[in-house]
């Protein structure tokens, strides 16, 4: 009896834990390219577009990822659930098997800013206080 | 130009390309204002292997080979809406297999209907397990060496592409996680000189004998992830068939026996697997059973089918402490005949495993060189294949140093 009221106490937290969901990024934003086609995201799809679940935005466009290594590491993973190291390899997995193109990296935030300005479909976690130039800040909801 | 000036330009080649591109960064040739650029990365690693006791996967790894090397560069482009393109030449080199001859890895277009639904065609890297589609990648793993039981990196000619086509997606289940999926079908085409041609010419070479050649074969396959609610969890399973796998050899006693041999395989495998990333953590487990039905056809009048069935398993575990710095290990063991453990009913009573204790350590100094060293305590000796290298075996321990390095950009 108390076995199975455990199983179920664990049942209910592995779903609270798929539909509650909350994400709080530290010291950092979510910003895309002007012609992506949404102002805002949840955690969930974040999370999708960062893992490469969704590779495509709604009219079509590849999802190209830019990162900035080490500045945004803490907000990387609470938003795809990876550190650093373990999101490179996982995209390094992916690419290497035919399957998604790498992130493009950027030396610093104003770099990052200028990329995702410049790149189709482009989405990326920069720090707070970057100066946003040309892009569009994402709220996630 | 002979194949070994052409080998030795094109590695040096794309040796000089790694290191000059230094930062890691991919290189991108742009193709005009409309069109996104095409995205090239590669790798060259060079690897060290020695061994206590017996040659195992490259040639006189006893007095230590250097026979262990893989090379590549990849190049992808999303041209149209929806649209990914890519390909990938391939060489590598471990013992007799391989020996640094380009071939194409993997060239293919996929298009996505939606998250759920896309489908690719091409030459198709296959998926099967957390590894088989990136066997190749050094970069993408703690070990040298994978679990050879399930991931032979001399058999990658016969596990790792199709030519063909797969469906694939990932279907959102809400609150209980989400299901992705890809199932695939194709022909595989085996070299001559490939892993299962070398494994046919050893155990084939000795008269009277005569090996003559592997054949194609379709195979069709289906992988499924399903991953949980709980972030970096989930679970595999994955269901391969291998059809009509064959290969042709003579059998010659002058002046009475002129046998004809068409031996044809069909292999069922079903593969289990599981990996959890927890913080700087890990974790992962596989496990492959086998089932082999086999027949001969003898100057062309077909004999009786045997069936016969392996299984092969490991757990994994890594940590990495920091950015340049991962230590990981492995236990895992291979069964060549799930009814006979201990090999009892083989000459050789070691030829029926091989159990194998590694512990691996990854140094990156930068985000485009990554150095590992690794030690192998293995008793068995099921994967050695090459007996005629190593005449004399039994169950008693050995130890195996690989050493590698790679650089990416």
């Amino acid at each position: 009896m108390k076995s199975n009221f455990l199983k179920f106490g664990l049942i209910c937290a592995l779903l609270a834990a798929g539909s509650f969901r909350v994400l709080a990024l530290d010291g950092a934003v979510v910003i895309a390219n002007p012609g992506v086609a949404v102002d805002s995201l949840t955690a969930d799809a974040l999370k999708d577009l960062l893992t490469g679940k969704t590779k495509y935005w709604d009219g079509g466009q590849a999802v190209i990822i830019t990162v900035l290594p080490d500045k945004t590491d803490a907000a990387l993973q609470q938003a795809c659930g990876m550190d650093t190291s373990a999101f490179k390899t996982f995209w390094q997995r992916l690419a290497f098997s035919g399957r998604g193109q790498e992130p493009k990296k950027a030396a610093d935030a104003a770099e990052l800013v200028q990329l995702v300005a410049s790149t189709k479909g482009a989405i990326a976690i920069v720090p707070a206080d970057a100066a946003l130039t040309g892009v569009k800040k994402l709220e996630i909801k | 130009m002979s194949h070994s000036k052409l080998t030795h330009k094109t590695i040096l080649a794309l040796t000089a390309s790694i290191l000059a591109a230094g930062s890691g960064q991919a290189y991108e040739l742009n193709l005009g204002t409309n069109m996104p650029p095409i995205d090239f990365h590669g790798f060259i690693s060079q690897g060290f292997l020695a061994s206590t006791k017996y040659d195992y996967l490259a040639n006189n790894t006893k007095d230590g080979s250097f026979k262990f090397s893989e090379a590549a560069i990849n190049a992808s482009i999303n041209p149209f809406p929806r649209t990914h393109i890519a390909a990938q030449g391939f060489l590598f080199d471990v013992g007799n297999v391989g020996e640094y001859f380009p071939a194409l890895d993997y060239a293919s277009i996929d298009y996505t209907f939606c998250d759920e639904f896309g489908v690719r065609a091409g030459q198709i890297r296959r998926p099967e397990g957390i590894y088989n589609s990136i066997q190749d990648i050094d970069l993408a793993r703690t070990s040298v060496l994978l679990p050879q039981g399930m991931y032979d990196s001399r058999w990658r000619d016969f596990s790792g592409s199709i030519d063909g086509g797969s469906v694939f997606g990932n279907v959102d289940l809400h609150k209980v996680g989400g299901l992705g999926y890809e199932a695939y079908g194709g022909m595989v085409h085996l070299a001559d000189d490939g892993g299962i041609a070398r494994l046919l010419q050893d155990s084939l070479r000795n008269p009277p004998t005569h090996y003559k050649h592997v054949n194609g074969f379709p195979e069709f396959g289906l992988q499924l992830w399903y991953n949980t609610p709980v972030d970096g969890l989930r679970f595999g399973y994955a269901f391969v068939d291998a059809l009509d796998f064959s290969y042709d050899y003579d059998v010659n006693i002058p002046p009475f026996i002129s046998l004809s041999y068409h031996s044809t395989i069909n292999a069922v495998e079903h593969h289990l697997s599981a990996e959890y990333l927890y913080k700087a953590w890990t974790f992962q487990a596989e496990y492959k059973y086998a089932t082999y039905y086999s027949h001969d056809q003898i100057n062309g009048a077909r004999q009786s089918i045997t069936i016969s069935s392996t299984d092969t398993w490991y757990v994994s575990a890594a940590y990495r402490f920091n950015k340049w710095l991962e230590a990981g290990a492995y236990y895992t063991e291979d069964y060549a005949n799930v009814g006979d453990r201990n090999g009892s009913t083989l000459a050789t009573h070691s030829d029926g495993y091989q159990k194998d204790a590694a512990l691996s350590l990854r140094v990156d100094p930068t985000s485009w060189w990554v150095f590992k060293v690794e030690g192998h305590y293995i008793r068995g000796t099921a994967l050695l294949y090459d007996t005629a290298s190593n005449p004399s075996r039994g169950g008693d321990g050995w130890f195996m140093l690989a050493v590698k390095t790679t650089f990416s950009f």
